[in-house]
Formats: structure tokens, sequence, C-alpha cells
């Protein structure tokens, strides 16, 4: 199992945003997360990539435990991510954002970097091709020399991958990877979500929106910070309490 | 429609280091010149200054702005003055040992108050230079408390040209170190983490240590330039490294130009030589900060070094509009 979540829960004072939930997901799948506003997703997102600590359970990646480490840590694990309001560098360029998140995979020195030495320069020459490439995959290699800000805001969705990229993850957690985009936007993103998946990543990703969701091997459901179903869309789409926390009804708290 | 920058600054390259080499020369060249001693002298603080306000743009980098340098840059004076002083040590050593000490203080505070950002490093690091000044009262037997530091050996004594050349020396080498930290990946993990610290920790960025990295190396720096003021002035008074000394610092940066690593460099000339130029003026020097500084902030977005490249875009921005007038 690549991702295993046991036992997951957050408290933030007496309210708990992540109650007892329990996730995996195996080598090489697309697990959806969905779940209405305030459910609880991105807290489980910072939960996982260490930006919060949880108050209980346990998180494993690879098999081992990455309860409570720090983030950087665990990026240096194989754990990319993305966040749902876009923050990126700024004032960096396409290509300066890529290449600055190239911090892991090679990494430099700091004295290598300081003295300019042979392996520090061949290091950055991979890292300007490895860029190239990602900018090409993701379609964003016309735009490399815009500046971040300066991008529309599918374009900024898209920087967001590629820097999760850079990190050379071989889990991909995407916090909306689709939100706010318009219809080209997101066929050119599943494909891409595709094509990585075909490279050999897992991907976790929260969505609202069900125009992404088919591509998920499976979806999980969660709802007031506890997991209501977990399975294909098809089941999910057919189950009551999901059903109930869409759309109310009976019994729907 | 969008500016390539990449490309307008790989062609400024050759002007910029032709531009430096420039500045060197006529550095060089100076005292051939000026026979003033006390314009030499003007220089000689001038150039101690550029160093302690290059290492606090260093720090500026990474996203903190410190209120404290001066208080970093005592430590360095006294260690040096207090070190050649009472046990009698040569300059050669005392220099580069009271770098070193600024920098292990500046990495152990830093890791101290690592966790604050924005106005909580500036706030702690305000009362931090203020409270390095009260230590120094304490240790009144080594620093000369109240009464300052008085008699600390002078390098080259008797011959400001001497001194100026040293500066100098000190000063390229400073600048060097500094640039090339900026410019190679350690700068622009630096940049990266001041724009988003949350996005450069979840590409394995240490943050944390990257702040540390960036307070220790400013803080040798400033360090560097506190324990060679020590052996130019021979006496230590403690008002030096007030809060007012560590403001002017951040002036001399932000008149300059923080965005730019000229910035410092032009600040603390145009800053330390104009009260200088017009000396009969001197009641009046705090209001000639006061507005420059306004006029600056007001009119110079990018301080004194953006101001050729503002004139430049006005210049034909005015003969764009005469065109569109033409019959």
């Amino acid at each position: 199992m690549h991702l295993e979540v046991i036992g997951l829960t957050k408290f933030f004072g007496g309210l708990a945003a992540i109650n007892d939930i329990d996730i995996h997901v195996d080598h090489g799948e697309i697990v959806g997360l969905i779940g209405p506003n305030g459910a609880g997703k991105t807290t489980l997102f910072n939960l996982i990539t260490g930006f919060l600590r949880p108050t209980k359970g346990k998180i494993a990646f690879e098999g081992k435990d990455i309860t409570g480490k720090k983030p950087h840590l665990i990026a240096k694990l194989g754990i990319g991510r993305t966040f749902q309001l876009v923050p990126l560098f700024a004032d960096f360029s396409v290509l300066q954002n890529v290449v600055a998140s190239f911090h892991l995979r090679p990494r430099s020195r700091v004295w290598e970097a300081f003295l300019n030495t042979g392996t520090y320069r061949r290091k950055e020459e991979y890292i300007l091709k490895r860029s190239e490439e990602i900018l090409l995959l993701l379609g964003l290699h016309e735009v490399k020399n815009v500046l971040a800000k300066n991008l529309p805001h599918g374009y900024q969705k898209m920087l967001g991958m590629a820097r999760a990229l850079a990190v050379d993850p071989t889990l991909l957690l995407l916090d909306e990877p689709i939100g706010g985009m318009n219809a080209n936007e997101i066929v050119f993103t599943r494909a891409a979500i595709e094509k990585m998946r075909h490279q050999g990543v897992s991907i976790l990703l929260v969505e609202h929106n069900m125009q992404i969701m088919d591509i998920c091997d499976r979806v999980v459901v969660i709802n007031f910070g506890q997991k209501i179903a977990d399975g294909t869309l098809s089941e999910v789409r057919e189950n009551e309490k999901v059903i109930r926390a869409y759309f109310g009804g009976e019994g729907a708290a | 429609m969008i500016e390539t920058e990449i490309s307008l600054r790989a062609s400024g390259r050759l002007a910029r280091i032709v531009a430096y080499t420039a500045v060197l020369v006529i550095s060089l060249l100076l005292p051939l010149w000026i026979r003033s001693p006390y314009l030499i002298h003007v220089f000689n603080l001038t150039l101690i200054n550029i160093i302690a306000a290059s290492s606090l743009r260093l720090i500026a980098v990474s996203g903190q702005l410190s209120l404290g340098h001066a208080g970093f840059m005592s430590i360095g004076a006294y260690t040096a003055g207090g070190l050649a002083k009472h046990l009698g040590w040569a300059a050669w050593i005392t220099i580069p040992v009271g770098a070193v000490a600024t920098m292990i203080v500046a990495i152990l505070v830093g890791y101290l108050f690592v966790r604050l950002r924005a106005i909580y490093f500036s706030m702690v690091s305000l009362f931090f230079g203020i409270g390095v000044l009260a230590v120094n009262q304490v240790c009144e037997k080594f620093t000369g408390g109240y009464a300052g530091l008085i008699g600390v050996p002078v390098m080259f004594a008797g011959s400001k040209v001497q001194n100026y050349y040293f500066f100098i020396g000190l000063t390229v080498f400073s600048l060097l170190a500094l640039y090339r930290i900026e410019t190679c990946r350690i700068g622009v993990t630096l940049k990266a983490i001041a724009q988003s610290h949350l996005v450069a920790s979840s590409v394995g960025i240490n943050e944390a240590g990257y702040r540390v990295f960036a307070m220790g190396v400013g803080c040798f720096f400033v360090g560097l330039s506190g324990a060679a003021y020590a052996h130019y002035f021979a006496v230590l008074s403690h008002s030096s490294f007030n809060f007012l000394a560590s403001v002017n610092m951040l002036v001399y940066v932000l008149v300059g130009g923080i965005g730019s690593f000229a910035g410092p460099i032009v600040g603390t000339t145009v800053l330390i030589i104009i009260p200088e130029l017009f000396r009969m003026l001197k009641a009046y020097v705090p209001y000639l900060f006061a507005a420059i500084m306004i006029i600056v902030i007001f009119v110079m977005p990018e301080g004194l070094v953006g101001l050729p490249g503002q004139i430049i875009s006005w210049i034909k921005g005015s003969r764009e509009r005469k065109d569109t007038h033409a019959p």
C-alpha cells in the first residue's frame, strides 16, 4: 500500500475537523476525495503533508510512519502537493518557479552552490532540462518567461502541478486541480493527470467538481470530518448517506 | 504580451560587470584626487556602512526585516575591540573572530526566533538590538559600559588612506560573497521562501534552516564591519549601535532599493556623502533624511537604483505620446 491513513483525528479546539478517518491509496491508483464544503478535505491534506499535526491516528507512507513529520521532510520522501488557493512564487517566472522547486532531486549542498563546483553546474543544467520537460508535459512551455502572478487562473493551477512534479513525487496530492477552470483547461488537466498516472505516480485528489471524478479508480466521500463512503464512483453515487449529504433529505444533519 | 524579464536580465549582465568594475576602479583612484583626510574618513565610514547595509539586505531577501542589525554589529565591534584591548590580540585575528562570534550569536538567536515571520520577527529583532546594549552595560569590565570602550589598538595608525584601501578590500570581499550567495541557487531558495513559505516547504525546502542561514551569513558580515569599525575608530560608544543606527541601515537599503543588489551600495553612498557635502546644514540632516525617504518611497518604488530605468521609460513614454499627436 502506498499511503495508509489509520484512525486519523484532528481537533480544532472542541471541534473535530477530522474524526477517525481511514483512507488508503494503492500504487498507481487515482483516488478522489469529495465532500461538501467544510467536510475537512483540505485539513486532511494538510495533515498528510505535515502542515498540521494530527491529534490522534497514524499516517504511513510506503510502510513507514510519517505522522507529525515536518513538511519539507515529507516532500523529501516523495509526496508532492498543490494548494487550493494557488499560492506560488508570484514574482518568479513560470520557469523559475519550477527551477526553484527542484530542491531535493538533485540536491546541491550550500557550499557546492556557493563555490560553483562542476557537480553543481551539472545539476543545474539537469534541473533546467527537467523543468523544460515538465513545462512541455503540462502545456506551460509557451508562457515559461511570464511572471507567475500575471498568469491566468487556469495556468496558475497548472503551474502548481508543475511545481509539485519537481519534487519527483511517487504520490501526488492535488487540492481542487480544476477549481475555477474553463472547459478547455479541464480537458487538458484531465489529460495531464492521466499522463502522470502513466508515469507511475499515485494520485489523491480533492474536488467538488464531478467532471473529473470519472478518472478516479476509487472515490472516498467525507462529511463533517467522517468518512461516509468508499468505493467506485458508481457505488458511491448509489450510497444513501452520500445522497443525503449532498442533497439533504430525511435524517440529514 | 508580457515582457520576458529573463532575456532582459541576460543582456544587462555585461553592463552590470562594466558598471561594477568602473565603480571599483574609480574608488581605487579616488585618494589620488582627494587629499583631504576628512573626506577619506567619510569614505571609510561609507564603506563600513555599505557592508552592514548589504548584509542587512541578505536577511531581507529571505523575507525578514531586521530592526536590530546594529545590535549585531556591536557584537562584532565589542568582541574585536575587547580582545584587542584586554588580551592584546592582533587585528588580523580579532576581526575574523568578531565576525564569527556575531554569526554564532545570530544562529542561536535565529533558531529561537525562527518560527516568527514578518512583523513578529521585526519586533523581536528590535528588542534584541536593545537587549544587546543592555548586556553591554552589564559586562562593564570587558565592554567599558556607559563610558565606552576606549583605547582599542588602531590599524594603520595615522594613515587614513591605508585604512581606506583596507576597507575597499574588505568591502569587495564581502560584496563578492553576498553577490554569489544571492545569484546562485541559495539566493533563489531564499527568494522562494520569502514569496511563499508554504509552497517552499511543500517542495522540500527547509524553511527554518534557510532563514537561520541567512541570519548567520548576514550577521557574519555585519560583525565583520563592526570589528573593522572598532579597529578604525579606537573608541566604541554604545550609542553608535542603538536603535537609530539599525533604522539608518534600513533607510540606506530602502532608499537605494531593496529589490536590487546595488541598492544598499547606492543608498549608503548617497545618504552618507550628501549630509557631509552640506555640513553647514548639519542640524537639518535628520529632516533631509526624512525628506529623501518620503520622496523615494512615493516617487521611486524601486529606490534610487530604479531611477535611470524610470527616466528612460518616462522619456520613451513622452515620445510615444508626441508620436500619437502627430498629424
